[in-house]
Order: structure tokens, then C-alpha cells, then sequence
């Protein structure tokens, strides 16, 4: 009986606590991959937004108005799959109501909650590569990582003037990624001044590349491009590229990948090796970042983890500006008013006009890094403009 | 144009060898316990792990870490035949049915174990061997030549050792080896150690070549079947006929063609020996 009581008690106490947080908590969704292939990525976004709400909320919560706002941050995983995140988005939006959603990682994922997001007006921050998830119709979407689209002529620009590059051979997945892939850095080379000249397809779970290789190096190209391949099979073809004796340079456009090509291929293999960098290690603000994730969760931090701590307090400044957590066109307004926005990585700022008619896809600075015994050295210093 | 037709001839010997490494242990199995063992692929992967444990974290040489791979390998194809496979002995489908599930089992075991993201393997051995024009990946020479060591030794062991004699004995025909005193108490699990064996081994050399992960073995298992259609189940000079001759397939289409016209002539290949010689290049019809 006594226990009864207490039980009670407790409850109601847990009740009461409960009804006074609410008026003071601010849920973001994560609807981030956590599961299989991908998970990295999604990992590093949903630490990416805890760490930020920490941020806030150690300082006594986030002030907008008159009001300190203690920030939840509500995981789902999507497992990289569509028809789950429209699962996840329906609770998120519906249940939890929440007004603003950290992913997804993926691009269908991205394409199938944004009927639900935008018509509920919901913010999304999403890393999804495709150029549809940007649109003047989606007005609620924002990309705060710039995708291969943004990165790959001003990099190949560079990489083919400073290294005398005439001629690349590539190795593509065959299906619709790689094709979509081998299209645009052609288009990217050709720009250049260079020419795609020898292009291989390959059934994605191949590990043998030596008879397609031997067949492009017996072409006499300079370089070996590597976008548009999963980090695994990247470091395979380079592993195997310098076992029958390539030379030439090796490039990888797009995509943060380095440590596993390294793991895979090895540091021999891989000197001199040529790849994007989604930041500086040398910018002080972003190795704090990165000491400070790797500090708190015992891992490696994903590349792109950064640029999604970036947007998350960006969405912070975004309604304080707007003075409101509830009306999220207030707060979107604000957000694509930031200009100049002091963040770890950098100076960021909203482009994207031109390429998808709306400006939420963001610029920021990246950088082309050698690599040097395992690791990367920045090289060049770059924006959507060029690089030097 | 001839430098890349002996540079193609080369790749393929050498890929014929990894996979007749492969195919050897899986007809061996299939001779000797008539299962159609779809875990064979676990087994390369498993050998590669346990080379990259003995490698990367006891610090043994390669040849100790491949010696203690072939060592456990024996004990866990023993096992496997006790207490998973040794109820099916005279039921083909079942024991196949039961190999699927053991590959599934040990897949997500590793996954569990060793997480999805691949393991880097140090490489053994760097450089090329050059003769004139023609190059040699220092690292595919020593897979081939220990590769072809391994097959040699084993072969001395199935023609000229007692043990040897009584499993081809009981490749042949199991009612009259158990008449003459073959013990099939030993001999089975002695087959299908011999036989996973193979394939860790396989997977402990690949490794410094294709990396190690838990998903690696499906297509080294793949390879392995198409070998042994080609060849005949049960014969191993099928097998080594029908490994060299695809190595060299795959890679003078993929040189000169592509990758994808590689798969379509294998595959096509496969269907007209199928329809042509039932039993494989050297294989023996069934009675």
C-alpha cells in the first residue's frame, strides 16, 4: 500500500516536472542513418546536432525572446531506406511535433519526407547529394555541406593546371550513380582542358581490377580519377593501380574518404595521392571541433560532421534573429538572411540560386590536400569560384 | 597490342590460381560428404580474418599467422562436420538447406565481432617484377607462388599418403572404403577440415590483395561454383583445368572487350557446358 503511494506520488511529481520543462524545451529532430551503409555519415550529423544543443544548453538554454529553450535533440534512423524516414518523418512531425529535422543522410530518403516536411513547414537540413532536394518549391529545405556539384570543377581546375594533366582514366560503378558520375567529371575534365579518355564500368561488389586497370594504364593516362566509388573499393583500385606499376597521379573528387582509402591501399600506395577536404585541419576552430568529438565519443569524426554542427547553430541564430521558435518561415527568412556567418569551418554563407533556383545550398571554403604518409596536407585553398 | 595480351595471359594465370584455391576445397567437401557447401565462401572469409588477427595484433609473421590459420581452420571444419553437418550425410538438399543458414550465421557473427567497415591488411610486399615491357605485382607473384606451393603440397597429400588414399577411396564409392577399414569417423571430419582449410588459406593470402571484411567471401564462393561446373563436381584436374581457363577468360575480355563482356562469356560458357558435357569438362557422370 505504502509503495502504492509512492508510486503515485512519483508519478505526479514526474508529471508535474514533465509540464513545467515543456514550456521551455525545443525538440529537433535527427532523422539521420544509424544503421548499415551510411551510418557513418548519419552518426556524425546526429553527434554533430547533440553537440550543438549541448552548447546551448550549458549556457542555461537557447534565449530567444524572453525565453531560455533547453534543446532535445529526438534520434530516429532511417537505415538509408525511404519508406522508413516517411515512418520516421510521420512521428517526428505528427507525434512529436517537432517544427525542425537534422537529415536525412540520403537522397531518396530526403525526396520522399519532403511532401510531409514542407507542407507542415518544417525545416530539414539535409546532407542528400541530388540536385532535386534543392528547389523554389521546397522553400524549407537547406544543405549545409556542398556537394560534388559545387566542388568538383574548381578542384579539377586546379588539380589539372598545377599538375600538367592531359589525359584521366576512371573506373565507375555500373548503375545509375556511376553513369551520373562518369558524365559530369567528364564534362568537369573537359572544362579543364583535360579529356576523360579511358572510362571502365564494373559490377559494384568487384574487387579484381587489375584486368580493367591494365587496360587503362596501357592507354598512357597521367591520372587516375576515383570519384563516384565507395571508399573500400577506392582504396582497391588504387592499391591495385600502383601494383602494376601506375605512376601517374591519382585523384579523388568528392566526398571525405581519405582515412579509408588509406586503410585500405595503405600509406605507400596512396603517397601523393591527390583529395577533397571538407576542412582545414590547420583552421584552429575546426581542430577544436574535431579534438572535442573524438574527446566526447571515443571515435573517428566523419568528415562531414562539422558542416552539420555549423548548420544546426546556424538554425539557433536563425530564430534568435526571428525572435520565435514556432513560426518557422520567420525562422527561415532569418536563416537565409545569415550572411557571413562565423562558423568552426569558416566563413559561410547561402548560394545556390543559379544551379537549383534558391539559395540553401552553402558555401563554404574547402580545400585540395596531398597526401602524405597517410594523412592529408591541404595543398589549395578553394571556394565555389576557384582555387589557389 | 602483344604486351597487352601477355600482360592479360599473366593477370589471368595468376587469378586462376587464386581460384582454383577456392574451388579445390569446395569440390573436396562435395566429394567426400556430398554437400553442396554454400559456407565455403565463410571459410575464405574467416581465413582472412584470422591472418589479419595473427598479423596485426599478435604480431606474428605472414607464414606463421597463415600456418596457425590453416591449423584452426582443420579444428573448425571438424567441428562444423559434427555438430552441424553430420546428421545430413546422405541428405544433399538438407545439408545444403543447413550450409546456407551456417554461412548466415557466421557472416553476422563476424559482423557482430569485427563491425561492417573494412580492415586494413599490411601489405606483404611492394613493387613490380618487370621482364621487358611485361609487369609482375611483386605481391600477386608471391600469392601465386605460395598458392601453388599449397596446391602442390596438397596434392602429394591426396596421392601418397595413407590418409590421402583413403579419402579419394571414399571419394570413389563410401560403403566398400568403410568395408576396407576406412575409418569414417576420422575421415569426414578430416575431409571437410581439408577442404575449409583450402579456403581459409585462400582468404588468408587474398587478404594483403582485397582487403578483409565479413562480406568478402560471396565472391570467391561464386567463383568457386563456376569452376566447378566448368571442371566436374568431385574432380580436382576439372578444377584445375576449368580455374586456369576462366582466370585467363576474365581477364583477356575484360583487357580487350570489357568488364561486362567477362561475365556474359563465363556465364555463356557455363550454360553450354551444362548442356553439352552434364558432368563438366572431366567429370565423371553420376552412376
Amino acid at each position: 500500500m505504502r509503495l502504492n503511494k509512492l508510486l503515485v506520488a512519483t508519478t505526479a511529481l514526474a508529471l508535474l516536472a514533465g509540464a513545467a520543462n515543456a514550456e521551455e524545451t525545443l525538440k529537433i529532430g535527427a532523422l539521420v542513418t544509424l544503421s548499415g551503409a551510411g551510418s557513418s555519415w548519419g552518426q556524425g550529423m546526429l553527434r554533430a546536432a547533440e553537440l550543438a544543443a549541448e552548447d546551448v544548453n550549458k549556457d542555461g538554454g537557447l534565449k530567444v525572446g524572453d525565453t531560455s529553450y533547453k534543446v532535445q535533440v529526438i534520434p530516429y534512423d532511417d537505415s538509408y531506406k525511404a519508406n522508413e524516414a516517411v515512418t520516421a518523418a510521420n512521428r517526428l512531425v505528427f507525434e512529436d511535433k517537432v517544427k525542425y529535422i537534422i537529415g536525412t543522410v540520403g537522397s531518396a530518403p530526403i525526396l520522399a519526407i519532403q511532401p510531409i516536411t514542407e507542407e507542415n513547414k518544417v525545416i530539414t537540413m539535409t546532407l542528400g547529394f541530388t540536385a532535386e532536394a534543392l528547389s523554389a518549391e521546397k522553400p524549407y529545405t537547406f544543405r549545409p555541406n556542398p556537394t560534388t556539384a559545387e566542388v568538383a570543377q574548381p578542384q579539377i581546375d586546379w588539380i589539372v593546371a598545377n599538375k600538367g594533366i592531359k589525359t584521366v582514366g576512371a573506373l565507375f560503378p555500373k548503375d545509375e550513380t556511376g553513369q551520373a558520375i562518369a558524365k559530369d567529371v567528364g564534362q568537369a575534365y573537359a572544362n579543364a582542358g583535360a579529356e576523360l579518355s579511358a572510362v571502365e564500368f564494373f559490377e559494384r561488389d568487384r574487387v579484381d581490377f587489375i584486368p580493367l586497370l591494365t587496360r587503362i594504364v596501357a592507354q598512357g593516362v597521367d591520372a587516375i580519377e576515383l570519384d563516384g566509388n565507395s571508399p573500400v573499393t577506392a582504396g582497391q583500385i588504387v592499391q591495385q593501380a600502383r601494383d602494376i606499376g601506375f605512376e601517374g597521379v591519382i585523384i579523388r573528387t568528392g566526398g571525405p574518404a581519405t582515412q579509408d582509402i588509406v586503410n585500405v591501399a595503405g600509406k605507400e600506395a596512396t603517397e601523393g595521392m591527390f583529395v577533397h577536404s571538407a576542412y582545414d585541419p590547420g583552421v584552429e576552430t575546426a581542430a577544436a571541433y574535431e579534438k572535442r568529438y573524438t574527446e566526447t565519443y571515443k571515435d573517428q569524426m566523419n568528415g562531414f560532421s562539422p558542416f552539420f554542427y555549423d548548420g544546426t547553430k546556424m538554425l539557433f541564430k536563425a530564430m534568435q534573429d526571428a525572435g520565435t521558435v514556432e513560426d518557422t518561415d520567420a525562422v527561415k527568412t532569418a536563416l537565409e538572411n545569415l550572411k557571413d556567418y562565423d562558423g568552426v569551418l569558416g566563413t559561410l554563407n547561402w548560394t545556390g540560386a543559379e544551379r537549383y533556383g534558391i539559395a540553401h545550398q552553402l558555401d563554404s571554403p574547402f580545400y585540395i590536400a596531398r597526401v602524405e604518409d597517410g594523412s592529408e596536407v591541404i595543398v589549395a585553398k578553394c571556394t565555389s569560384q576557384g582555387c589557389e | 597490342m602483344s604486351f597487352l595480351i601477355a600482360q592479360s595471359i599473366i593477370n589471368g594465370v595468376i587469378l586462376g590460381t587464386l581460384y582454383l584455391m577456392m574451388a579445390i576445397g569446395f569440390t573436396l567437401a562435395f566429394g567426400v560428404m556430398r554437400i553442396v557447401n554454400f559456407a565455403h565462401g565463410e571459410f575464405y572469409m574467416i581465413g582472412a580474418f584470422l591472418t589479419l588477427i595473427g598479423v596485426k595484433w599478435l604480431g606474428l609473421p605472414f607464414p606463421a599467422a597463415l600456418v596457425v590459420t590453416v591449423v584452426m581452420a582443420i579444428l573448425l571444419g571438424g567441428l562444423v562436420e559434427r555438430f552441424v553437418f553430420r546428421p545430413f550425410r546422405a541428405d544433399e538438399l538438407s545439408g545444403m538447406i543447413a550450409s546456407l543458414g551456417l554461412a548466415m550465421i557466421l557472416q553476422h557473427m563476424a559482423l557482430i565481432i569485427f563491425g561492417p567497415d573494412p580492415q586494413s591488411f599490411p601489405s606483404l610486399v611492394s613493387g613490380v617484377y618487370r621482364l621487358g615491357d611485361l609487369i609482375v605485382p611483386k605481391s600477386r607473384a608471391l600469392t601465386l607462388g605460395a598458392g601453388v606451393v599449397i596446391l602442390l603440397a596438397f596434392y602429394g597429400f591426396l596421392m601418397h599418403t595413407r590418409m590421402g588414399r583413403a579419402l579419394r577411396a571414399l571419394v570413389q564409392d563410401q560403403e566398400v572404403a568403410s568395408i576396407y577399414g576406412v575409418r569414417l569417423e576420422i575421415m569426414y571430419p578430416l575431409g571437410l577440415g581439408l577442404g575449409v582449410a583450402l579456403a581459409a588459406v585462400a582468404g588468408g593470402l587474398m587478404a594483403p590483395l582485397f582487403g578483409v571484411s565479413p562480406f568478402i567471401g560471396g565472391t570467391p564462393l561464386l567463383k568457386a561454383f563456376i569452376v566447378v561446373i566448368l571442371g566436374g563436381l568431385g574432380s580436382i584436374p576439372g578444377a584445375a583445368l576449368a580455374a586456369i581457363l576462366l582466370g585467363l577468360i576474365e581477364s583477356l575480355t575484360s583487357s580487350f572487350v570489357s568488364a561486362s563482356a567477362a561475365d556474359i562469356v563465363t556465364f555463356a560458357l557455363v550454360v553450354v557446358v551444362l548442356l553439352v558435357r552434364p558432368s563438366g569438362l572431366m567429370g565423371r557422370a553420376e552412376a
